[in-house]
């Protein structure tokens, strides 16, 4: 530790300042992504030493522009933090207004928040099984899991009109309610669904690719993740149960069992196993969900204005532990909302996984905490021997990657 | 929770140490005002706890806690971006984590309610 401060030291402390000449990458933002990040990359030889990060690049300023706008609108803003977890953010948003208010959410449409929150669950973990696949090297399984999450993505239009900004959170209930005649369809594609999870798992331990790739790449204690107040799976695979839907029950998980499903070998392979199980899981809450529910009205007719008052609120997103605090003034209008998505969180754990690995593993390390994948985007490396700089985009990182682990392969 | 700015760093130490609320959700800063509310908000089981403090417009600094939860660094810089906070203790308030670097130094921090959208959009160029 004492010696990598004192190289960085000598290095010339122009290295590890913020230049805006060369050093700030223009335009690694692809309309896709919502979250690049630009981490500097401190090197000796092949080995990371020291991680910087600069996010920001989408910073939107929706917290500001959340206090301009009515409670309702701010609802629909909100879900447009996040492409893939977006009803997470419009359910936690809602929750929190929730809480300031006095009247109780009709038990139906808290059971269909449940079963959207749980679908986009499985969408977006097999959206991540695919990437890390992408990144990996092992396309195929890209191919196929991309192509299951079609069939989700269709259950969330068929359900809530939209594929990926849902819009069906509304303040005291949701939108759409589910009609009967759509139960049977939708149990028998989670059905398909988890077969396919389990198909994927044997693919996991049996793909030579994937097992050089991601076994003992990241190796996450449970200290580790507990002291840098890492969420979500990443946390689980350290060992440690620590999810929102167990341990501080919303919408009808109070209802619904849910298995914490964790793990202890810390690693991206681990990982790999715990999504799917998780997918599984997600599954059979639906399904028992949907045979579950009361019927009833899925939504109350509240006044715009929210009574004043502070309330925080949190929900497990795909990624982990999402967070939002209100504060009201008695208004039309909120005076402050706070966010804090589950990758900020993340962030320090993965800096922190990233040492002692090689640059080949960046790809797979930062996969691993399923940031949006914008943050692979751009990349500097600083060799601390030599002193050169130099940067890469994610496609040059991924070939270096697949050509340091298989170099006889083509890409 | 409200605490003292004084005895703000022991209440975490006892919260973290004694009642093991170890996990920090996030800080959220608030203009109320004269002052700069920073609430700290701490996770476990079905309880989420809020730590409080107030700190006076004209001196912005509050005790950096990352030696106790060494996960806050990151909310600790996103408080400085936004508020002008400084975390006394934390290295990292030298340089910016979310706001752009073409923000100007002389405009109020974007969250306080004095900075008005406008001059935002004027200040980073993105003014239609």
């Amino acid at each position: 530790m004492a010696e990598r401060r004192e190289t960085r030291k000598e290095a010339g402390a122009g290295l590890i300042q913020y230049s805006t000449e060369n050093l700030v990458p223009f335009g690694p933002i692809h309309p896709a992504l919502k979250e690049p990040e630009y981490f500097k990359l401190y090197l000796r030889g092949e080995m990371i030493v020291d991680v910087v990060p600069r996010i920001g690049y989408v910073h939107r300023g929706l917290e500001k522009a959340a206090e301009q706008r009515r409670w309702t609108q701010n609802t629909f803003m909100f879900e447009r933090t996040c492409g893939i977890c977006s009803f997470a953010h419009s359910l936690a948003y809602v929750q929190a207004v929730e809480g300031l208010t006095p009247y109780e959410v009709p038990r139906r449409g808290l059971y269909i928040r449940l079963i959207v929150a749980e679908l986009e669950r499985i969408h977006s973990h097999l959206l991540w099984v695919g990437l890390l696949g992408h990144w990996a090297g092992f396309d195929t399984l890209f191919m196929w899991v991309w192509r299951d999450r079609e069939i989700v993505l269709d259950l969330v239009e068929a359900i809530a009109g939209n594929r990926i900004h849902k819009s069906i959170a509304a303040i005291a209930g949701v939108k759409r309610d589910i009609p009967d005649s759509m139960k049977n369809k939708i149990v028998e594609r989670t059905k398909y669904l988890a077969d396919r999870a389990y198909f994927y798992k044997h693919i996991v331990d049996t793909e030579s690719t994937l097992l050089a790739r991601t076994r003992k790449v990241g190796n996450l204690k449970a200290e580790t993740a507990q002291k840098l107040c890492a969420v979500g799976p990443l946390v689980r695979c350290a060992g440690l149960a620590r999810d929102v839907r167990a341990d501080d029950p919303y919408a009808a998980y109070g209802d619904v069992p849910i298995d914490v499903v964790t793990r202890t070998e810390g690693d991206v392979h681990s990982l790999l196993h715990l999504r799917l199980d998780e997918l599984v899981v997600s599954a059979n809450a639906i399904d028992y969900a949907l045979e579950h529910m009361p019927s009833g009205p899925v939504r109350l007719k509240i006044p715009p204005t929210i009574p004043a008052g502070e309330y925080a609120s949190h929900v497990e997103a795909p990624r982990g532990e999402l967070f939002y605090f209100v504060k009201s003034g008695g208004g039309p209008n909120p005076e402050r909302v706070k966010v804090r998505t589950p990758t900020l969180a993340n962030l320090p754990t993965a800096l922190e996984l990233l040492k002692g690995y090689t640059m080949a593993d960046v790809p797979v390390v930062l996969t691993a905490i399923d940031p949006c994948f914008g943050c692979m985007d751009r990349l500097s490396f600083v060799d601390l021997d030599s002193q050169k700089q130099w940067t890469w985009t994610g496609e040059e990182l991924r070939q270096f990657g697949i050509r340091y682990y298989f170099p006889e392969r083509t890409i | 929770m409200k605490v003292k700015l004084e005895n703000f760093k022991a209440a975490v130490k006892t919260l973290t140490e004694q009642f093991g609320m170890s996990h920090l959700s996030t800080i959220t800063g608030i203009d109320s005002g004269e002052n700069i509310d920073v609430h700290y908000h701490f996770w476990k089981g079905d309880v989420i706890t809020s730590v409080k403090v107030s700190v006076p417009k004209s001196s912005r600094h509050v005790p950096s806690i990352i030696e106790i939860v060494p996960g806050a660094i990151l909310y600790e810089m996103e408080v400085h971006d936004m508020f002008g906070v400084f975390f006394d203790g934390n290295p990292w308030m030298d340089r910016r984590l979310l706001l752009p670097d073409n923000y100007p130094q002389d405009l109020a921090p974007p969250l306080l309610k004095q900075t008005k959208p406008a001059d935002i959009r004027k200040a980073v160029g993105v003014e239609r």
